[in-house]
């Protein structure tokens, strides 16, 4: 049985996404695993550092979606079924720095499908309080893991479907946010697949920096960031930040 | 009274409680625990009804942290895991937290 991380990373004008792969590639392989798949364009590819043993997989991303009227390069994720060349998979998004080897251990679970429900705002506000903005509980897609079967297969169908459809389904679930996001591409399809009773998930929330928190340091160990003029750190925990400038730091 | 006193010791008091609530969640994170192909929560609930249930049975059923059964057969082996990863975190958020006490 192979296992293994994913990763998508395509560069866009504005945001040099590979040089966060370059640092979120260097946490997997220290904490997580050595065996990485990513996902990108030849383009991007080119301006990579050298990162040692990687596969690489190279598609044309779809364009189009945009964020802060920047353009964002993330609608791929719902191939990741087909794109993965592991039987357990864990999807990451390259934003993800993990600090900690707690993911390390899900690549030896049985469960065929998690994903987290929750987040953890580092600058104490509740800022991801989804409720506020839909009707449908959200998931995070910010990490991912399954595995290939059936019943895995059909969830990535229906993502899929919800991706074709999603003007209706963000209709539907009142969903506040115009562009097109992941998170809530898995929540409907988890829900709908699941016959709307629920679903399993990863059992802590995503300790995540809002996008107005400014990264300041990074370690191997740890991050600071900057937010109301104050500095603040975590070390040895894993951390979901949301401010792409982060690559410039 | 000095108002800048008071705002610094406002904002410090913040900043001690944010920096708290993350060493805590960072806890509650690292109890989570991969144990025959099912996760579980090292927490005080889990390790208490674990040794409750291993004093009076030898193999015996749990539920995971989504609510499917579990069979244990080796209860021994799953409490010192238990205890061992609740105790690691327990002790790193102690770690922490004494800097929050250093700094008033």
């Amino acid at each position: 049985m192979s296992k293994g991380v994913l990763l998508f990373c395509f560069d866009t004008e504005h945001t040099r996404y590979h040089r966060i792969l370059e640092r979120c590639v260097k946490l997997v392989r220290k904490n997580i695993s050595d065996e990485i798949t990513v996902i990108t364009d030849f383009l991007t590819y080119q301006r990579m550092n050298p990162m040692g043993n990687i596969n690489y997989r190279f598609i044309e991303p779809e364009l189009g979606n945009k964020k802060n009227g920047q353009e964002w390069r993330n609608v791929d994720r719902h191939m990741a079924y087909e794109l993965s060349p592991y039987d357990t998979t864990l999807v990451m998004d390259i934003d993800y720095f993990c600090f900690s080897d707690n993911l390390r251990q899900l690549l030896d679970t049985e469960h065929d499908f998690l994903v987290p429900d929750t987040a953890h705002d580092l600058t104490g506000r509740n800022t991801f309080d989804q409720r506020r903005w839909s009707m449908i509980p959200m998931v995070w897609a910010t990490l991912l893991l399954f595995k290939k079967n059936n019943r895995v297969s059909k969830i990535f169908d229906t993502v899929k479907y919800i991706k074709q459809h999603y003007s209706y389904f963000a209709e539907m679930y009142r969903i506040y946010a115009r562009n097109l996001r992941n998170d809530y591409l898995f929540a409907i399809a988890l829900q709908q697949i699941n016959g709307f009773v629920g679903y399993e998930k990863l059992p802590f929330a995503l300790p995540t920096l809002p996008p107005d928190c400014e990264v300041v340091k990074m370690t191997d160990t740890g991050l600071a960031w900057k937010h109301n003029d104050q500095i603040s750190c975590v070390e040895n925990q894993d951390v979901h930040v949301l401010n792409k400038e982060v690559a410039d730091v | 009274m000095d108002i800048h006193e008071l705002k610094k010791q406002s904002d410090l008091s913040y900043d001690t409680a944010v920096a708290k609530r993350n060493a805590l969640e960072k806890a509650r994170s690292r109890q989570v625990m991969a144990y025959k192909g099912q996760l579980f929560r090292a927490d005080a609930e889990t390790i208490c009804l674990v040794r409750t249930l291993k004093e009076s049975l030898d193999t015996f059923c749990v539920l995971d942290t989504n609510h499917n059964p579990v069979e244990i057969t080796d209860p021994t082996e799953f409490l010192e895991k238990l205890i061992g990863r609740n105790q690691e975190s327990l002790n790193a958020y102690k770690q922490i937290y004494q800097t929050f006490t250093r700094k008033g």
